[in-house]
């Protein structure tokens, strides 16, 4: 089944913080949820090991990332497919990234497509869960980006 | 109901194997514990259509107890195609993909492992690496040139296209004053038994046997698997006695049967497949018919309607099976209970990238009916007609009988008018149209629903033919082996497995009618394959007309060895001696006699007192051909299908709330004519089921796919069943035209209710929606759908 993902997050950072981060693998293994391992294969495409657990169902995942059409530091385009024992999952989002007074706007919207046993017996939560999903990234993404406490 | 000069039949006598089933004590295959089973779970494709590329076993396989993981490259490798029924050979079938998989969920690999858990476990760990390949899910756009192949060898997605015409249909489409055509949808709906298919296969190499045990209802099962597996049938041991739990059809498992024999002789242990929910849902290859329907008609003023052209295209998923033959049996009643004179009918069938299909209930005649009755409902309409009132214009008179249709068949017998008497008798129609309007004026919606079904019985597959040429089977078997031991206990034998259908207790009834002896003091035995006569199994509505009749016919053989016996050791001539109730009298000397007690010893152990040239002992055996069997189809695809067609009339007041659109069965009356009823306890729970599952396939039951070709329908959440909320109490009106060709004039009711529901309760949706000036005429009728369709005409109209 196909999922919409689209939406706008404030980020209290500047854009090059944020465009390093999100283009940083260190930084995004601990943002995408249940990312075990991303292992460059070059060109901005990364190899994905995923081991996913959302309430009481859970699995493991291998597949792709890939970063394309970037115009640093304002925009950029993401790929994703993942595949494993429940199903499989791919996607492509578009973001940009715009400087404003109070930190950094960032916008995505894209088209996801979700297979598999998840698809079918998940269906009626599956946009709950992409939802759910997405805000865990944002909120791992804003703890890796926020300036270190002083001691 | 009760037939006068029977002692046993038609009473309403219990049903002996229901006792085993209500205290939890039947013997289904999940309980067959053979020593050293191991166990299978399945690795399915994710894509609807998707090449293999590779398969890594190997982290599976390093796993502690697992044995074996096995891919259809292998299996294809070692065993044939399974049996299909058209000839379409470019479209093979095989228990794992091989190369390409066809729909999301189809089997890729299975893993044999120490237990189920741990089978499911490693096959998560096997990782398959796929290529997507274009797919197509609807039936019309798999029949255009643009459409991805699903099997690309055989060069186009259709299985059948084949156009019969019965009479003169372009003189009588011509001559009529008035035509009408129709559009018909049939959702993919099934039965879904609770107990889903499962086998256990084990082979024993010194005595070079298969032993199957398994929960399935499938004709020439043995057969089917000694060829997939290369063996000669007598080394394949199905052992029959096994309890089934429900079908209807489905339980066709010859894809898991043959996976599990193969492994099984591979690995050298007992292997046990159980499908859980979602392997039954999605890969059990047991979803039912997919039906669009074009329908046309020609008819007069009068409302007699001449002639119909129909054109069916079934939609049978990813590979053929037996199911395109679903098309074939509807010809066998495809002017349902009515007089038309001549027909026009497609048969296509196509191939895309769904779950295959298997037999349903019925044979497609359900979805035929909906289409003929929705039509019939419309002639009505545009006429002004009341529904009952044109159908009993159109309908076959009880003096027309027998009455041969356009398509060949000749229907045995009936009495529809009386049956439609009986029902207003019983239910005053004017009373529920004063209902129906009452509840109109409350604000609802609210419609009567009229179906008048037949059910063809009996079961002699002449579609085959009809279909493909190249079969030329004429006959469709059943058996009854009926012996008295030394002691004087009698027991018979059936030799397939039963469903719930209550074969037990028919052929207890049958052989105790004719014995006159007590039915419970009758043991009915499953052999194995083996040491089986021929059974055709219990499809097509045929075991009361089929096993009853061999059981019949063998109590026969045996009341006259016995009377032989009898009047031998008196002295007297046979036709002198008289048989009842299991002793042998002089007729002209009632005292001379030889009771039960002495024809068993002398049968068995004085064989100085047995009749010259008679056999010792008391084992008797029939082998029966289907009445009216035996003959092809003519040159005009004119041919007699089944031998006995039953009757039901569906009388249903629906009352649907506007703002929710769901509807409700307020009143549910059926009139029914199965001939002699054998057992009314096991007739009236197949009306009642039946009915239940039609009102499930119209309005609640679908395996709904989304346009990426997942199945969204995997499970009860999503695959809605009737419950006792949405079945109402339904009273049921009996009638009784016995059947000429049968030996008690029993027909069949192994489909009833399912056959008329359908249709009925889709002419009362839309009679309930009649005032809003709109029709639906795609089943299921789901909530959210017609909770829509009735908000928009009610904003259109204001």
């Amino acid at each position: 089944m196909k999922l919409d993902i689209g939406g706008e997050e404030i980020f209290e950072v500047g854009i090059e913080t944020l465009w390093r981060a999100l283009n940083d693998p260190a930084v995004l293994v601990k943002c995408i949820p249940g990312c075990k391992e991303m292992i460059p294969q070059g060109d901005d495409r990364f190899k994905l090991i995923l081991n996913l657990k959302v309430a009481s169902v859970g699995g493991s995942f291998e597949g792709e990332i890939s970063l394309s059409d970037k115009q640093p530091p304002g925009q950029c385009k993401v790929a994703v497919s993942v595949s494993g024992t429940l199903g499989q999952g791919s996607g492509a989002a578009t973001f940009s990234l715009e400087q404003q007074p109070s930190g950094t706007l960032m916008r995505y919207s894209g088209e996801g497509e979700i297979g598999g046993l998840v698809a079918g017996v998940g269906q009626r939560i599956l946009k709950g869960v992409a939802k759910h999903l997405i805000g865990l990234f944002f909120k791992s993404l804003r703890r890796e980006t926020a300036a270190p406490v002083p001691q | 109901m009760s037939e006068p000069g029977h002692r046993y039949v038609s009473t309403d006598r219990r049903v002996r194997e229901d006792r085993r089933f209500v205290v939890g004590k039947g013997r289904y295959v999940a309980d067959i514990g053979l020593p050293n089973t191991k166990h299978v779970a399945l690795l399915t494709c994710p894509y609807p259509a998707a090449r293999i590329k590779s398969i890594d076993k190997s982290a599976a396989l390093a796993m502690p107890g697992v044995h074996y993981v096995l891919d259809g490259a292998e299996l294809a490798a070692a065993t044939l195609p399974l049996m299909t029924g058209l000839e379409t050979p470019n479209v093979p079938r095989r228990p794992l993909a091989h190369e390409v998989a066809r729909y999301a969920g189809e089997w890729v690999a299975a893993v044999v492992a120490d237990s189920r858990a741990l089978a499911e476990d490693a096959a998560e760990k096997v990782k398959v690496v796929y290529e997507k390949l274009p797919f197509v899910l609807d039936a019309e756009q798999a029949l255009e040139k643009s459409s991805p192949l699903v099997h690309e060898a055989h060069g186009s997605n259709v299985l059948l296209d084949k156009t019969f015409t019965w009479g003169e249909v372009d003189r009588d489409f011509a001559a009529a004053p008035r035509k009408l055509s129709l559009r018909v949808k049939w959702g993919r709906s099934s039965t879904v038994p609770i107990e889903t298919f499962g086998v256990v296969a084990s082979w024993d190499p010194w005595r070079d046997m298969l032993d199957v045990y398994a929960s399935i209802q499938m004709p020439r099962y043995s057969d089917q698997i000694g060829i997939a597996l290369k063996l000669p049938a007598s080394s394949v041991r199905v052992h029959y006695d096994v309890d089934v739990g429900g079908s209807y059809g489905v339980k066709r498992g010859i894809k898991h049967t043959v996976l599990v024999g193969y492994l099984s002789r591979r690995l050298g242990f007992p292997v046990r497949l159980i499908e859980d929910r979602l392997e039954n849902m999605r890969g059990g290859d047991a979803h039912g018919p997919e039906r669009l329907f074009d329908v046309e008609v020609a008819f007069d003023d009068q409302g007699i309607v001449k002639s119909m052209k129909l054109r069916a295209l079934e939609n049978v998923g990813a590979y053929a099976g037996r199911s395109p033959f679903q098309l074939g049996k509807p010809i066998g009643a495809i002017v349902g209970p009515y007089k038309i004179k001549s027909v026009q009918y497609r048969a296509m069938a196509v191939v895309t990238n769904k779950t295959t299909q298997e037999a349903v209930r019925g044979f497609g005649q359900a979805p035929t009916n909906v289409a003929i009755e929705r039509t019939v409902d419309e002639v009505a309409e545009v006429l002004g007609l009341d529904p009952i009132e044109i159908r009993r214009r159109n309908m076959i008179r009880h003096e027309d009988f027998p009455y041969t249709i356009p398509s060949g068949t000749t229907y045995d017998s009936g009495d529809y008018h009386t049956v439609i008497d009986k029902v207003l008798k019983h239910t005053s129609y004017e009373d529920l149209k004063r209902e129906r309007d009452a509840l109109r004026a409350q604000g609802k919606l609210a419609g009567i629903g009229i179906a008048a079904c037949l059910e063809p019985s009996g079961g002699n597959a002449m579609f085959e033919a009809l279909l493909n040429p190249k079969i030329t089977t004429t006959t469709f078997m059943d058996s009854c082996r009926i012996t008295v031991d030394g002691i004087g206990s009698i027991t018979a034998t059936m030799h397939t497995t039963s469903s719930g259908q209550g074969h037990e207790t028919l052929v207890g009834t049958v052989i105790g009618e004719v014995l006159q002896l007590d039915p419970e003091l009758i043991r009915v035995t499953r052999p194995d394959s083996l040491n089986s006569l021929p059974s055709g199994t219990p499809v097509g509505s045929r075991m009361a007309i089929m096993l009853g009749g061999a059981a019949f016919h063998a109590a026969n053989k045996l009341k006259a060895k016995l009377i032989a016996i009898g009047a031998h050791d008196l002295g007297i001539a046979p036709e002198r001696a008289v048989y009842e109730r299991g002793e042998v009298y002089d007729r002209n000397a009632p005292e001379k006699r030889r009771a039960w007690a002495d024809l068993v010893q002398i049968a068995y152990r004085n064989f100085h007192r047995m009749p010259a040239d008679m056999e010792p002992g008391l084992s008797v055996s029939h082998v029966m051909q289907v009445p009216t069997g035996g003959k092809l189809p003519d040159a005009s695809g004119r041919v007699q299908m089944y031998p006995c067609t039953s009757f039901e009339f569906h009388m249903i007041l629906i009352s649907i709330d506007p703002a929710l659109g769901r509807p409700q069965i307020v009143k549910y009356r059926v009139g029914h004519d199965c001939g002699t009823v054998i057992n009314p306890k096991i007739v009236r729970g197949m009306t009642m089921g039946g009915i239940a599952h039609g009102i499930g396939a119209a309005l609640y039951e679908e395996f709904a796919y989304d346009g990426e070709g997942q199945l969204m329908a995997q499970n009860f959440m999503d695959y809605l069943l009737p419950s006792s909320h949405e079945v109402p109490a339904v009273e049921i009106v009996h009638h009784c035209t016995p059947s000429p060709h049968t030996v008690l004039g029993q027909k069949g009711s192994g489909e009833s209710g399912y056959l008329g529901a359908p249709a009925g309760i889709a002419n009362a949706i839309n009679d309930a929606l009649r005032p809003l000036g709109i029709s639906i005429n795609t089943l299921p009728i789901k909530v959210a759908v017609l909770g829509d369709l009735i908000a928009a005409a009610q904003e259109k109209k204001e």
